[in-house]
């Protein structure tokens, strides 16, 4: 007969308060509403329907518009919303939403739904109307159930006309039959991924004026050369390079950030010295804009965590995709192919247009602050720091 | 029928439910955990030896030495030991640590060196610039991503300073006798590399 000893018994205890906790935290079924500092705005219980998170239409009020106003006919399943000076028509188990009288009409991916007599409204229109109501920017991050929602003039408006002529580049990793970065258990490829997200910064970017170039855009193989050239060539003023990442451990998950430094971890064995003459300038030149590099990264890192489940890390080593770039340079890894959930998430258009939403802004309020060195976060540009 | 669907579909049946998986769940992992703390580890045997290295036939003493594997659940590279019978000549003991690292295939460790890599050759420099010719597998076989090629250099730097705290200072990887940029395209590896 086995008797479990003490030693046992304690290491059962605690496991299972971990895990009542844990288990705790899993079923927190509420969806938070935040501003752009992350201040909370609104905590809403939700309801799942098939696997989709329906809020009620009270939510609105509280997150949204408190002026909003809300009729329901239950027996005709219509639901009329007035809020920002606009009438929206919704039917109980249909997609549609038509704004004032047809004017504009949405599909949405899921329908609203009378849940337990209340009318519900599916996450996506959060997600997708709201930016038609009124002028804000709604982000959405699934993993942690939280909805940041900012106006659009508060972080468009500082951008000086020398700032808003930059080109910025957005460099996809990799391409081509030769090179088709890492891939996924079940067949994604990096090389496809990266330039699916580069495409949508490039979209996105022209509802906001800003200039931006593709080292490719199409899976064709670009040199590092190549891409060093097309930035030089479009006169870059910022540089971010979009990789997708793999490790040897499934547990490995989430975006990183990495910049180029010949003194991080590992280091060279001299980076005022590398031994091949001409080589001297091009590693000096992304070493100069080490301060700007880390500036703009941290401003992707403030941006891009509100999509994460875990804070992101920022990682400086010698980089050999930034070494020759004579400009402000991040790398940004979107997820680990080698991971299922973020795998999962990666191949999500959902989720590849929320990322590219983040970097947009983060370029946005990167570009806003250089040469504002009054504001608490400004940075200044205009010459390559010293190294180091 | 319709009331054991409204039972299935309660949050009482749902919380319960799930609180009893969770109660089996821990139950499990318990006996797991002490099934395994009673099992003890019998390390691989030490690596052959080269036929001709040793000039006396004498077989040397085994040793203690640690190599850098990556704990899948701290995510970190860390040291696992290993016994081999070492030889005193530096670099002939570099190959074999470098030799076992890549051999080496623990089963709650991963191995961040791509399957089928051979170390070639080793030379370590009047520098302390230790020289690690690989197989193209290195390179060619790496899974990509940063993380797994930082992984992968962090892993052959760190067994070797760790065996060579004081006779080198830097490494230098090379694929089947050339310098190669980079293994699979992010981390730069044009220069030695030291921590
Ligand atoms: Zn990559």
């Amino acid at each position: 007969m086995w008797f479990p000893s003490f030693k046992s018994l304690s290491i059962f205890l605690f496991i299972l308060i971990l895990i009542s906790v844990t288990h705790g935290i899993a079923h927190a079924s509420t969806v938070r509403f935040v501003d752009g500092e992350g201040e909370t705005l609104a905590e809403v219980e939700f309801k799942l329907h098939q696997e989709i998170v329906y809020l009620p239409v009270e939510t609105l009020k509280t997150a949204f518009d408190p002026e909003m106003t809300h009729e329901y006919h239950r027996p005709r399943k219509q639901l009329i919303l007035k809020t920002k000076g606009k009438e929206l028509r919704l039917r109980m188990g249909n997609t549609t939403v038509n704004i004032d009288s047809g004017k504009q009409t949405f599909t949405l991916p899921a329908p609203p739904l009378a849940i337990e007599g209340q009318p519900m409204l599916p996450i996506h229109f959060f997600r997708k109307i709201l930016e038609h109501l009124d002028d804000v920017e709604v982000l959405y991050n699934p993993n942690l159930q939280r909805i940041r929602i900012i106006p659009k003039t508060a972080w468009a408006l500082d951008i000086s006309d020398d700032t808003r002529e930059w080109t910025i580049i957005i460099d996809p990793g990799h391409g081509g039959e030769g090179d088709l970065g890492c891939k996924s258990q079940n067949g994604l490829l990096e090389k496809d991924i990266v330039l699916a997200a580069a495409k949508e910064i490039k979209k996105l970017s022209e509802q906001h004026q800003l200039s931006i170039h593709l080292t490719r855009d199409q899976d064709t193989e670009k040199t590092l050369i190549q891409r060093v050239q097309t930035a030089n060539r479009e006169q870059g003023r910022l540089f971010l390079s979009l990789h997708c990442n793999a490790s040897f451990s499934p547990n490995h998950k989430g975006m990183r950030l990495y910049i180029n430094n010949p003194n991080g971890q590992p280091r060279f064995r001299t980076s005022e010295m590398p031994r091949f003459g001409k080589k001297r300038l091009n590693i000096l030149n992304q070493a100069n804009y080490l301060k700007q590099s880390k500036n703009f990264a941290n401003v992707l890192q403030k941006e891009l965590n509100f999509l994460a489940e875990n804070p992101i890390v920022i990682t400086e080593f010698p980089i050999i995709t930034l070494s020759d770039i004579s400009m402000p340079a991040v790398l940004l890894e979107l997820g680990y192919l080698s991971n299922i959930d973020d795998a999962k998430r990666l191949s999500n258009p959902d989720h590849i247009s929320e990322l590219a939403v983040a970097i947009i802004r983060a370029i946005q309020i990167y570009s806003a602050s250089v040469n504002q060195p009054s504001k608490s976060n400004g940075f200044s540009e205009r010459k390559p720091s010293d190294t180091n | 029928m319709n009331l054991l669907r409204k039972i299935l579909h309660s949050r009482l049946f749902m919380v319960w439910g799930s609180t009893l998986v969770a109660i089996i769940i821990c139950l499990a992992i318990t006996l797991v955990l002490i099934a395994h703390s009673k099992r003890t580890r019998i390390l691989d045997a030490p690596s052959k030896l080269p036929d001709t290295a040793n000039p006396t036939d004498i077989l040397p003493p085994p040793e203690q030495v640690n190599i850098f594997l990556l704990n899948p659940t701290s995510l970190e590279i860390t040291p696992v030991q290993v016994e081999l019978r070492l030889y005193s000549e530096p670099t002939e003991r570099l190959k074999q640590i470098v030799s076992a690292l890549v051999q080496e295939t623990l089963p709650n460790y991963r191995n961040p060196i791509p399957r089928g890599t051979l170390l070639n050759e080793a030379y370590i420099d009047s520098q302390k610039t230790a020289y690690l010719d690989f197989s193209h597998h290195l390179a060619d076989g790496h899974i990509g991503g940063t993380t797994a090629e930082l992984l992968t250099v962090t892993a052959i730097l760190k067994t070797v300073f760790d065996a060579f705290p004081n006779e080198i200072i830097h490494v230098q990887i090379l694929i089947d006798g050339k310098e190669k940029k980079t293994l699979a395209g992010h981390l730069n590896l044009s220069q030695p590399l030291r921590f």
